[in-house]
Parts: C-alpha cells; structure tokens; sequence
C-alpha cells in the first residue's frame, strides 16, 4: 500500500496547501514541500525494506473498482517504475522551489494544481491494471492544462487548448486499444480484463496486433513527442509558468518513454519489430529537426523545448534498436534529459523574472554582472549538448554506440543532432550571457543556488557514477531484451 | 385485466390522476406556489410507485405496453429530469403576479407521455405518447408569448414536429402493410419468417420513414435544423425538459424499435438499415461538434452539443449478435443518465439566474468571465458539467463514453469510432473555451446570486456526476439487473 499511501500524501498535500493558503499566506508552498518530501521519505525506506531493489515487479495493491468491466485498482513497481518515481518527485521539489516567488496569484490553487498533477504523474508510473493507467494518464492532464491556462504566459489559452486536445485525442486512440485487447481476452478465455500481466501472455492476431500496438504508439508518440505530432510542445513549455515547465519537460514526456517501454515493447513484441524501421526514422528525424528548429528560435523558453525534441529523438532510436546497450542509453538519457532540462527551465524562469522576457535578442553581456548564474547555464547547456563527465553524454554515447549495430545509417544522421545541439547551445549561451552588455542583472540567489547546485550535481554524479542507476538494471532486464532482439532478428531476417 | 397488469402502469396511473387534481387545484384556488408543490409531490410519488412495481417486471400491460427493466430505469430518469425543472422552474417564472398554473399541467402532460414512451410497445402507443409529449412540449415552448424569439421558436417546432408526426405515422402505415400487426413483438417474428424481396422492400422503407420520424425529434443530423432555434427560443426551463426527458424517451423508443425488430442480424448480408443508423450518426457527429465551435449562446451551443450526443448513442445501434446486446442496453442507459445529469447542471444554472419578463435568457456565456474566482462552488459545478460532457475522467461522461467504445469495439464499428474520436476531439475545443473563460482573469462584474435551492441542486448534480464517474459501481449492478431483465 506504500504507493498508494505516496498518492494520498501528495494529493492531501495538495488540498491542505489550497486550504491553509486562504487562511494564511505563504504556508502553501511549505506544506507542498513538506508533503512531496514526506512522500520522498515514504519510498526511501521502502527502498531499504527491499533491498533487491525491485528487480522482480513487485505487484501491491489489487482492489476491485470497477465490478462490471472486471477492472482493479491494481499497482505494482520495478525498477523502470522507481527510477523515474524517485525523478517526479526530486523534480516536484524543484518545481515548488521554482515556484518560490514566482507565482504571487491564486497561490493556494495554484500548489494544489501543482500537487495533483505530480500524484497524477506517480500514478502513471505504478498503475498496473490498464484502465488505471489511462485514468491517471487523463487525470495528470486535467491539473497540468489548469496550470498553463491559468498561471501561463500571454498566449496561454491557446497553448493549453492546443496541448489538451493533442494529448486527449491520442489517448482516445490509446483507449480504444485497450479496449480491443480487453475484448479479445474476453474472447480467448470467457471473461474481460485489464490486468497488465493477463493482457500480455496473450496471443494476439499479428494483424489486429499491429492496429492496437499503433493506438498505443501514437499516443506515447505524441507525448514523447516524436515528429509528426510535436508541434503541441513548444507552445505548451513556451507559454507554461516555470513549475509547468519543468514538470513537462521533465517528467511528463517521460510517462511516454515508459509508455513505450512497459506497453508498446513489451507487450507487442512482435509488431512493434515490424514497427520499428518507421519508428527509428520518427527518431532521427526528431532529433535533426528539433535541433534545427532550436537553432531558428529567439525566444529561450522555446528553444530549450525544441531541443527536447530533439532529445527525445535519442531515447526513440534507442528504444526501437532492441540493443541492451541503447536501452541502458535509451534509461539514462531519460533521467539526463529530465534533470537538464528541468535546470534550464528553471533558469529561463529565474531570468524571466529579472527581465521581464524571454526574447534572446534582448539579451546579452550578463555574464559580467552575474558570473555565478553565468556559469550555471553554460554548465548546463554543455550538459545538454552532451560534454563528457555529464549524464547526458554517457547517455547518448550509449545510445549511438548500441543502436549503431542495428541501424548504422540512421545513426550516423541521429550522430550530426549532436553537432546540432552543440550549436544552438553555445547560441544560447552566447547571446544571453556574452556580448555586449545591455543589461546587469542580479547573480543568483541562496534559493536558486540550491536548485541549480542539487541539479548540477546530480547530473556530474550520476555522469561519473552511472552505476548507480544501472545496479538497478540486473540481468532480467538483458535477457528480456536479449529475447526482443532475437525476435527482432529473425522478424528483419 | 389481472392486478398485475394494472400494477405495471402505476407510476402513469398516478401521473393521469394528478393532472386531473391539477385542473381541479386550478378551479379552486390559484396559487403558482401550491401547484408547484403539488406538481412537484405527484412526481415524486409517481417515481416511488416505480419501487412498488418491481413485481410487475417482464409484464405485458394490455397489448399497448410493456414493462421491462429498461423501460423502468428510462421512466425513472424521466421523472427525476421533470421533477429538476419542476424546482427550478418556480424562480424563474416567479417574477410578476401573474400565476402559472397552467404552465405546471403543462409539464405533467410532457411527463405523462414521456413516461409512456418508456414503456410502450406499440405503434399505437408510441404515437398517443410522442403526441402527448410534442404538443404539450408545444405549449410550453411558447409560453412567454412577450418574447419575440419565444413565438418564432413555438412556431417552427409546431410545424416541424407535425411534419415529423406524419412522416413517423406514414412510416408505420408501410410497416403494418408489411407484417399486419403494430406490436414491436411482432415485428422480430413476421420479419425473419418473410422473405418475400417486395415485402422486405416495403418493411424497410418503412422503417426509414419511422426512423426518419424519429430522428426529427432526436435533432439528429440531417434533420436537426430547428433545434438551435428552439432551444434558444425557448424559456429556459422548456429547453431543459426537451433536452433530457423528450430526449430521453424518444431515444427508448428508438431503441426499443431497434432491438425489437432484429434487423440488426438481418438474413441477408446486407444491412441496409444499418446503413442508414451508421450515416446518421456519424453525420450527426461531425455536424453537431462542428457547429458548435463558433457558439457564444450556451442555450445554442448546449443545442449542437446535443445533436452530436445523441450522434455517439446511435453507435449503440450497431450490434452484430445476441451476445452484445446486453452491453448496448447497458451502455445505452449509462450515456443518457450522465448526459441529463450534465444537461439539468448546467440548464438549472442558466435558469435560475435568468428570469422571465427579461427578452432573453442570461445565456451568453461569455458573462460568465472569471466565475471561479467569485464563485467557486458554481464554476466548479459548471466545469464539472463540461467535463462530463467533453467525457473527461473523474466524471460520468467518461464512463458512459467507455461504454460506448466498449460497445462499438466488441461490435467492430470502426468507421463509427473513428467519428467518435474526431468527433470528442472537436468537441473538447468548445468545452475548453467555456472552461478557460471560468478561470479567466476577471474583467466583468457579472454576479449570480443563487438561492440555496438552487445551490443546493447544481452541487448535489455535481457530486452525482462524480460518484458515477469514479465509483460507477455504486450503479452499475443495479443497471445490470434492469437491462437483465429485457423483453419476454
């Protein structure tokens, strides 16, 4: 029940913060941090309860909710479940932190908008009976498009419908898929089901298999976001209060990685192999066009969303090369990008609020007047852009080196995003912080400091050490990827 | 006539009695307020009978009615409509000494023949209930005779619903030609035993007129060119009984009709019928959410809206087999309670902040700019209403919109999910925009003040609405149990 508990304490968090916040100012935010880091201390010792580290899924809770459609509260956790659980919830105090001064309307709407979402996001990540994962898929929708629409920038409505209705009319798509595979079990063995695992031992028609791999593929694909179906994504980081940002970047594009992994290639392993030739070029072609397209922006905010795209591409090349390595690359980038970006949200938001924009042009020569905040952005936009010693780069190495087995030719296109997201990021850097000075501004913070340092820190550590996530990897992993990409092998053969 | 029989129409017995005392209360004494009450109380015994005739269940009541379980539920949610727009009714007329007795008869007679449609099972009866309803419904559309809209929107709906009428009444002269019996029964039995092709054509094209007919009534694209007018014409309140309960029985009748005469496992391959349902529906879709997108008039914008529900119930109508049946019933019921619950909501909420010696209803809702942060309670009502409209979780839109994919998917209606989704997805741009403007910034003063009555109806709406959607356990084995017990 610990998962669940995690969920309460969020969303309780949530209500008391929007609560105490209209009797007395400024206790909202401390009861969100309180609540998030209870939550953190909650999964912590259970953490240490399991010490094999949750190499098997370790099913939780099974409630019946829904007697008519057989459906369960159902959860569960492994180890791809803990890992981006442990980044949702780091994240969300970074988010509450961001968030600081910056928001100074509704505050106590705004903390439980903020709350429910991050519960919304954990719930993604644990529900193991398909029905709660499209639930909690739509409910960490509804806080999120709040956020933007009500605390985001000038063209806010639009960005928030447009990102709504994206999500929403994929997720139909999703939806009508696993009804089919509900359906089709009812089919095979008398009765319906949603359950993750019963759903997967199915033998499913290879033709039928391949239209509902592809309703769940478009919609992890809109999330993720893959090419075709990006363009929700820099309007929503865009116009989206910093908090929205971070939280978007960093952990809501990842629920479609997870997507992809727990349902698109594990649970069709066969048609997502006959998927993955287009799948690969989606990535490649996400990668060189993100990156291109970062390059033509003059608004900071909307460059760094490009450049998520441009990333994400990586972690869909790597995913669909069915290689243990690019996977293993596939899961850093994950947790690279979330930390990076959400660091370079955060810093468009701290200049936001010394400047009043977001337009590069206007910008320039800060360096001189705030050397400290100068040197984490470009710590971080070397991040980005792959610099040795720094997640990212051990990531994304490991992604080109593993997927290049598969997909030599594609690799080498994917391999020229890199020079690509070198150039926007010095372009960044180089037009906010060096030049001529048209503005001086203050250097960071005590509050800002910590939320930059926490980043950086992570990033180099994990960069030098990133056993630490891998020991959370064992065999089991390998063997069933080992298994995909045998499959894989005699599918292309 | 055994007992049970006349047990079985109880719930209208008591509903034909209480009209009478109506026009009696009237000769006696006028007073709007004590004709309220007792319109109110006669509605709400007429719903409890329905508990005493749980007995009655699967019962042929002469040959013009029968009772099953789906008939009961439909009854039920027509009562439970009437009896909202019986409370809200009272402020929003209440505004000069004039008193509206006949106003109350009026929506009693609507009730009566909703109820009716429920339960009958006969051409005969459906016609005397469809009249009952349409005519009354008639009187009711134009009764603020000052408002100009009013009597533009009374005369279009008299003239269509009469020509409705005919078409629906032409349509069952072709289908009584063809199998010599104007049972619903019947028409299963005589339609798989003849295979004569003229016969078949005959039967047919009957059944397009009287789906035709119908479909008139629905607001079903193509033919639902008078509703935006009317439900905008109309006095709030009468827009909110034809949006639930002339809705509601009518889509019983039609799905009675559907199910009963079995066409959709027709002997031959081919289904022209289907063919027909499949193209109305999507129509109605894709017409009803698109024109719904430039709408600042909520009354008009609900209107659309609702041609495009009544487009995602008709998916119900594809079932291939025996074996869905059960689900499309199930499913069918699920869809029209959240959709009148979402549509009394947001309806009360327009009525009882509109009055009636105003030229028009407080219906733009671009009034309502920033409500949240005036008044929480109402915004969230509303968005609560919207939500379940657009069938977003957390709501009871979302688990009847499952139960339609859940229907058509176990049907393999691809074509009409297709419209579905592009349909919700259309949809959830105009919803969006109400949404945004509730939390927007406010730039307006415009202040509701409701009264604890009304307050206290839109919020226990919403709670329903939210129990269904995150527990709809609470119900669905009692929907199981009625839908169970379906046709002898």
């Amino acid at each position: 029940m610990i998962l669940t508990q995690i969920l309460i304490a969020l969303l309780t968090g949530g209500i008391i913060a929007w609560a105490a916040e209209s009797h007395r100012a400024n206790t909202g935010k401390w009861i969100s941090l309180l609540a998030i880091l209870f939550s953190f201390g909650l999964l912590t010792q259970f953490t240490v309860e399991n010490h094999q580290l949750f190499h098997e899924f370790l099913p939780m809770a099974n409630i019946e909710w829904i007697s008519a459609f057989n459906i369960y509260y159902a959860t569960g956790i492994d180890s791809l479940s803990f890992i981006l659980i442990a980044l949702t919830l780091l994240l969300g105090v970074i988010c509450v932190l961001v968030s600081w001064q910056e928001i100074t309307d509704k505050v106590g709407f705004y903390y439980f908008n903020l709350m429910a979402s991050i519960a919304g996001i954990v719930g993604v990540f644990i529900a193991t009976d398909l029905f709660l994962f499209f639930f909690f898929w739509e409910v960490m929708l509804l806080p999120m498009t709040a956020l933007i629409a009500i605390w985001g920038h000038e063209n806010r409505i639009y960005a928030a419908t447009k990102f709504f209705i994206f999500t929403q009319v994929s997720s139909l798509l999703m939806l009508i898929a696993i009804i089919a595979l509900a359906f089709i079990h009812q089919q095979q063995t008398g009765s319906l089901s949603f359950d993750y695992f019963a759903l997967k031992q199915m033998a499913i028609n290879p033709q039928v298999e391949f239209y509902i791999m592809l309703g769940f593929f478009i919609a992890f694909a809109v999330k993720l976001p893959s090419f075709p179906v990006h363009t929700w994504l820099p309007d929503a980081h865009t116009q989206a209060p910093t908090a929205g940002s971070v939280l978007l970047a960093g952990v809501l594009l990842k629920t479609g990685a997870y997507g992809l992994i727990r349902f698109v290639l594990e649970m069709f392993p066969q048609a997502s192999s006959n998927f993955a030739n287009v799948a690969v070029v989606l990535g490649v072609i996400s990668i060189l066009y993100g990156a291109k397209l970062a390059f033509a922006q003059t608004d900071f905010k909307r460059l760094v969303a490009y450049s998520s795209i441009s990333h994400m591409g990586f972690v869909m090349l790597a995913l669909f090369s069915y290689q243990q390595i690019a996977y293993q690359g596939a899961l850093l980038t994950i947790v690279a990008h979330g930390l990076s970006s959400a660091a370079l949200f955060s810093m468009v938001g701290m200049l936001y609020q010394r400047l009043h924009s977001r337009d590069l042009s206007l910008m320039g020569g800060m360096f001189s007047s705030a050397p400290r905040m100068g040197g984490m952005l470009l710590a971080f936009v070397a991040a980005a852009f792959g610099l040795p010693g720094l997640l990212n780069f051990v990531g994304e190495f490991m992604v080109l080196t593993g997927s290049f087995k598969s997909y030599p030719v594609h690799v080498i296109f994917a391999a020229l995003g890199l020079i690509g997201s070198a150039i926007y990021g010095m372009y960044l850097f180089q037009q906010s912080f060096q030049g001529e000075a048209k503005h001086s501004i203050n250097d960071l913070g005590k509050r800002e400091l910590l939320i930059c340092g926490a980043l950086l820190g992570l990033l180099v550590c994990l960069g030098l050490f990133p056993e630490l996530i891998f020991a959370h990897f064992p065999e089991q992993y390998s063997t069933a990827m080992n298994e995909l990409a045998s499959t894989h092998n005699v599918g292309s053969k | 006539m055994s007992s049970l029989e006349l047990l079985a129409i109880l719930p209208q017995l008591v509903l034909s009695l209480a009209i009478v005392l109506q026009l009696l209360l009237i000769a006696v004494k006028r007073s709007t307020l004590m004709i309220q009450a007792f319109t109110a109380i006669s509605i709400v015994l007429a719903g409890t009978a329905h508990y005493l005739i749980m007995p009655a269940i699967n019962t042929q009541s002469t040959i013009l009615f029968y009772l099953d379980g789906f008939s009961l539920a439909i009854s039920v949610l027509v009562l439970f409509c009437a009896f909202i727009v019986c409370l809200v009714s009272g402020r929003y007329l209440k505004v000069s000494q004039e008193v509206h007795d006949e106003y109350y008869v009026l929506l009693l007679l609507v009730t009566l023949g909703a109820s009716l449609l429920a339960i009958s099972n006969h051409f005969a009866s459906v016609f005397l209930g469809l009249e009952l309803l349409s005519i009354a419904l008639i009187g009711m559309v134009g009764y603020l005779r000052n408002r100009r809209q009013t009597l533009e929107a009374s005369f279009k709906y008299l003239i269509l619903s009469a020509t409705a009428s005919s078409i629906l009444l032409f349509g069952m002269a072709m289908i009584y030609a063809y199998s010599g019996n104007l049972n619903f029964h019947h028409l299963s039995n005589s339609f798989l035993a003849v295979n004569n092709p003229q016969m078949q054509l005959l039967f047919n094209a009957g059944s397009v007129l009287f789906i035709v007919g119908l479909a008139f009534k629905l607001s079903l694209a193509p033919f639902h060119m008078w509703t935006p007018d009317v439900y905008q014409g109309a006095p709030a309140p009468v827009s909110m009984l034809l949006a639930t309960v002339s809705k509601t029985a009518i889509f019983a009748v039609l799905i009675k009709f559907w199910f009963f005469s079995v066409q959709y496992v027709s002997p031959s391959s081919e289904q022209p019928m289907l063919n027909v349902i499949t193209f109305v529906a999507i129509a109605s879709m894709i017409v009803g959410n698109l024109l719904a997108l430039q709408q600042t008039n909520i009354k008009r914008l609900l209107a659309y809206s609702s041609i495009a529900h009544m487009g995602y119930l008709l998916i119900i109508l594809n079932v291939m087999s025996h074996q869905s049946l059960q689900l499309a019933w199930e499913s069918g019921l699920f869809y029209l309670l959240a959709y009148c619950l979402a549509t009394l909501l947001i309806f009360t909420f327009i009525c009882q902040t509109s009055k009636a010696n105003s030229e028009q209803d407080n219906d733009n809702w671009q009034h309502w700019n920033g409500l949240f942060w005036r008044s929480p309670v109402q915004a969230a009502a509303l968005m609560c209403a919207l939500l379940s409209l657009a069938g977003i979780p957390l709501t009871a839109g979302f688990i009847g919109k499952f139960y339609i994919i859940s229907t058509a998917v176990d049907n393999a209606a691809w074509w009409l999910l297709a419209s579905l989704v592009v349909g919700s997805g259309i949809g959830l741009y105009y919803y969006l925009r109400i949404i945004f403007t509730l939390f927007a910034k406010p730039d307006n003063q415009h202040l509701f003040k409701l009264n604890r009555l009304s307050h206290a109806v839109i919020v226990s709406l919403s709670i329903t609405l939210l129990v269904f959607g995150i527990l709809p356990d609470v119900i669905s084995e009692e929907v199981r149990l009625f839908a169970l017990s379906k046709f002898g």
